[in-house]
């Protein structure tokens, strides 16, 4: 075991079943800062996104998790406020982590998916189950996490995109990468301007009030030194957005975003210890604006910082035993909310064992102190099985929480201050192959979640959070990977499927916005310097009432791709175009906000 | 009820007897909505339309979405109210921006009125005027504005500008009163309309956030809420009774600090509100606030008609609500009918 020090090559043999097998790199030294991702999540089903298809969905997490995910998204209209629905649990249920830290909003519990800039990231893994014990609240159905890898080999490296398509959206990207053995520097500004103002198929409309730009500013640093390192990651967006009306209604309000985060890790190893300090800042920003040609606005604004110790010491070759000393200290203030604050220290136990080359598990027990509320014991187990050289089987079962969020607590009018943590059980099977040109895996969940937080009107219809509802969540997960080189003609076929049922308990009703059903696919062709890909999404009706009254109907939504390379010496080129729905359906996501007609990508890029 | 049955009796009688003779003395219908009460549903809070429920006077047929289906477009978002004028109904859209004028016997759509309307909350009519409240920007307290509607015209022809929060209307003898609940926030005035010359004659000073009124005889009876607790400034609720001949208040009934009653409406000489999750009825006389409740519920639209109660229920407001008609002779529920989403107000169409 190499402790914090990892080598993808590892990573991609045990646990990273969907990396795009075309960009399978073995490097030596790669310094992955959320280590603890994969050393402690066997048991459970990692999908990676490599930045190939994140240069494909440029423009938000929205799209990209889109089509290449199980998970649900629901977007108020195209970069919109978009929440997640993982495995059927609520938007502030699906955890955002970003180079190990949780991201989430303290305001809202969520995080907005189109206020995540990706051409940044060196990669985006999925971790389907719950996460609590390691990532505290809010990693019930599963957790995204966003990554910045730290390479000391060297290199250097420059890559200019200019993006420019439909709706006057332009943007651009610049990378410049500097490494060598013991140092690493990168940095990355990303912009991007849309209109917005797409076309509703079919109804001789176009979206009203739909304008965004983001500005995307990230860098990360390394030090290698003797038997330790120094990382920097650093994170700093901004976000200006209409808020796009509906069929009946026209919107004039406005809303601005700003986050900004910095984090520091020191890493020390020896032969049996290892050592991780981080500190951590997390600044987050939103300003509403109900009139955008007014000056009024109301903001919401939270600065987090976190301090956390990991210790992990190697018993033999077979175990290793590590434990955290996380302390949380959030400040909120806004508009409706008034000063608050909340320090939250939690104790996590981790206990790995190798049992023999084939089976492992390891055990994580989390305690959280100070809270106001109940301070829950979380607990989880997970475990690997390899049967054989193509067959493996994985299981885990944990209980997870949400806490509740400041607004939740604190919003005048209407705020608890009396509201407990959101609580969850579940457990989860999943199978995996592993053949020559094939993957397979299938995934079993059960999710039970009691006390979910619910804003009801009260005696005098004045709405009010209160822990009410419970729900069941039973679903399927599938997905299959071909890939196949025939001389020169290299196929990558991929498909994703999931059964998601997500029921009120009290009503027996499926949840709104939960679809039964949800399909991705992507065929992609490669010949020379040619590469051709076709995404498709299709996702099932979904309900938009809580008695299930009224439903949105399914939609497919495809498009389609080209990329082609000139491999100049000095600076290659490529060339992208991208036909976003091309069928031109006419489709809504979330009810009278209808999504975007067939439209246009195009971008450049420039190695130099 | 009654005469409302023998109608009925000469109505079916009519169509058996046209049936038989080709005679041109049958009662010709109105429209399909004739005889009934209709529910406007708010519809869901940021993206749908609002809706219409038709029930028939004995209940026997109920019909959703009578707009959609009628006209074969939407509503619009955030369904207020409905005003009438002789066969014409106004629909009165809040978040659309707009009035759908319609027939209010067959529904169909007449005409739409969006120009100079901005958040319309309730409507009248008087003589060949329509008057609209409108909070303006909901964040701006000095835009509310009352709108005026040439009806012949169907177009808004005129404004009168009114403190913040303008919200229900009643006439009486060509004077308009407007309760200023206050928007967002919270105000205390009535406004009084001049509709000869359509100016602001004087304003009355009531209690905190006015949501309510009916008129009994001379008097004009409004209710108050009161501030809620969330404002740092809790005021306790009003009812208060102005003798329209001077617009004096001539009588004060207070609330407990923390109780904020809400939906007045009469029955004969009683006055019936919801508090606490309760309906009191209180007659007019009595000298007192009533102690007992009649029925228990919280209601978010409240009428009654005839000796009936008609309440609503928008239960978790992401559902269909539910209308209650609850017999006021023995205070029991005779019909509970579901509804669109977020019923939010009863009308009657006879």
């Amino acid at each position: 075991m190499k402790g914090l020090y990892l080598f993808i090559a590892s990573f991609i043999c045990s646990a990273s079943l969907y990396a795009q097998l075309d960009s399978i790199q073995y490097l030596n030294e790669v310094v992955l800062v959320d280590s603890k991702l994969e050393e402690f999540s066997e048991g459970y089903t990692l999908t990676k996104i490599s930045d190939t298809l994140i240069s494909r969905n440029l423009v938000s997490l929205s799209d990209l998790l889109n089509f290449n995910s199980n998970i649900y998204i629901k977007e108020n209209g195209y970069g919109m406020v978009a929440s997640p629905s993982f495995r059927g649990t609520n938007a502030s249920q699906t955890a955002v982590i970003w180079n190990g830290i949780p991201i989430n909003s303290n305001l809202t519990g969520q995080t907005d998916f189109n206020t995540i800039a990706t051409a940044s990231l060196t990669n985006v893994i999925i971790r389907s189950g719950g996460g609590s014990s390691q990532y505290g609240s809010g990693a019930v159905g599963g957790s995204i996490h966003l990554n910045n890898t730290i390479e000391f080999t060297e290199n250097s490296s420059n890559e200019l995109t200019i993006y420019y398509g439909s709706y006057a959206s332009v943007g651009g990207i610049f990378k410049r990468k500097m490494a060598a053995e013991k140092k690493y520097l990168d940095m990355a500004v990303d912009f991007i301007s849309s209109d917005n103002d797409y076309e509703y198929v079919g109804l001789n409309r176009k979206n009203n009030n739909g304008e965004f730009n983001k500005l995307n500013i990230s860098m990360n640093g390394g030090l290698r030194l003797n038997n330790s390192s120094l990382i920097w990651n650093s994170n700093y967006f901004s976000g200006v957005r209409n808020l796009s009306g509906t069929i009946t209604s026209f919107n004039k309000d406005s809303y601005k975003d700003e986050t900004f985060r910095n984090l520091l890790t020191w890493n020390s190893t020896s032969k049996k210890w290892n050592n991780i300090i981080k500190g951590a800042h997390i600044f987050e920003r939103y300003q509403y604006y109900p009139n955008r040609e007014n000056v009024l606005y109301f903001e919401g604004k939270s600065n987090t910082i976190i301090g956390d110790y990991q210790l992990e010491y190697n018993i033999n070759e077979k175990i290793t035993v590590s434990s955290i000393l996380n302390l949380t200290h959030i400040k909120a203030e806004g508009a409706n909310i008034g000063n608050e604050s909340r320090n939250t220290l939690a104790a996590i136990f981790i206990w790995k064992q190798l049992v023999s080359d084939q089976l492992s598990y390891n055990i994580n027990i989390r305690q959280e102190f100070l809270n106001d509320f109940e301070n829950p014991l979380i607990v989880s187990i997970d475990t690997k099985y390899k049967i054989n050289q193509w067959y493996s089987l994985k299981a885990n079962a944990s209980k997870n929480y949400r806490v509740p969020t400041f607004n939740d607590l604190y919003w005048n009018n209407g705020g608890n201050i009396y509201l407990k943590p959101e609580i969850s059980y579940q457990g989860a099977i999943s199978n995996e192959f592993y053949f020559k040109y094939f993957l397979f895996n299938m995934n079993l969940f059960y999710i039970n979640s009691k006390d979910l937080i619910s804003w009801q009107p009260d005696i005098n219809g004045m709405f009010s959070p209160i822990n009410i509802s419970e729900t069941e969540n039973i679903g399927f997960e599938m997905a299959a990977k071909f890939s196949k080189s025939i001389q020169k003609n290299i196929f990558n076929i991929g498909i994703n499927y999931a059964y998601t049922s997500a029921k009120n308990i009290e009503t027996g009703k499926q949840l709104m916005y939960v679809p039964f059903h949800k399909v991705t696919g992507t065929i992609d062709y490669r010949i020379q310097q040619f590469n051709a890909y076709f995404q498709q999404l299709f996702n099932g009706n979904v309900f938009t009432t809580t008695d299930n009254s009224t439903d949105l109907d399914s939609y497919l939504v495809a498009n389609i791709g080209l990329d082609y390379f000139f491999l100049y010496k000095t600076m290659p080129i490529k060339i992208g175009f991208k036909i976003n729905n091309i069928f031109n359906i006419y489709y809504e996501n979330v009810a009278y906000r209808p999504m975007p007609n067939r439209n246009i990508q195009t971008t450049i890029t420039f190695k130099f | 009820m009654k005469t409302l049955k023998n109608l009925f009796k000469i109505l079916i009688i009519s169509i058996l007897i046209s049936s038989c003779s080709d005679d041109d003395r049958i009662l010709p219908s109105l429209g399909d909505y004739e005889n009934g009460i209709l529910v406007t549903n708010e519809g869901p809070f940021q993206n749908g339309t609002g809706t219409i429920t038709y029930i028939s006077d004995d209940y026997t047929t109920i019909e959703q979405q009578v707009f959609n289906q009628v006209n074969s477009e939407n509503l619009g978002s955030i369904v207020q109210s409905i005003g009438f004028n002789d066969e014409l109904a106004y629909i009165v859209i809040n978040n659309s921006n707009k009035i759908e004028v319609v027939n209010r016997y067959s529904f169909e759509s007449i005409s739409s009125i969006t120009d100079g309307l901005m958040n319309p909350r309730y409507f009248i009519s008087s003589g060949t005027n329509g008057y609209v409240t409108n909070w303006g920007d909901p964040f701006d307290n000095t835009d509310d504005y009352i709108a005026v509607i040439d009806l012949l015209s169907q177009t808004i022809t005129s404004t009168i500008p009114v403190a913040f929060g303008p919200e229900k209307l009643i006439l009486m003898n060509n004077v308009l009163y407007v309760a200023h609940q206050g928007g967002y926030g919270q105000n205390n005035i009535l406004s009084v309309i001049d509709t000869s010359n359509n100016t602001l004659a004087s304003t009355i000073e009531v209690g905190d956030v006015p949501n309510s009124m009916v008129v009994l005889e001379n008097n004009l009876w409004v209710l108050c809420g009161g501030n809620p607790d969330y404002t740092g400034n809790e005021t306790n609720g009003k009812l208060l009774k102005i003798d329209v001949t001077d617009n004096s208040v001539v009588q004060v009934f207070d609330f407990l600090t923390s109780d904020h009653p809400k939906h007045l409406s009469a029955d004969g000489s009683h006055l019936i509100y919801n508090l606490n999750g309760v309906v009191y009825s209180k007659d007019e006389a009595d000298i007192s606030l009533p102690q007992e409740s009649i029925i228990s519920g919280t209601f978010y639209a409240m009428t009654t008609k005839d000796g009936k109660l008609y309440a609503t229920d928008a239960g978790d407001f992401a559902s269909n609500g539910t209308l209650k008609i609850v017999d006021l002779s023995t205070n029991s529920e005779i019909q509970s009918i579901q509804t669109g989403i977020i019923p939010g107000g009863v009308y009657f169409n006879d």
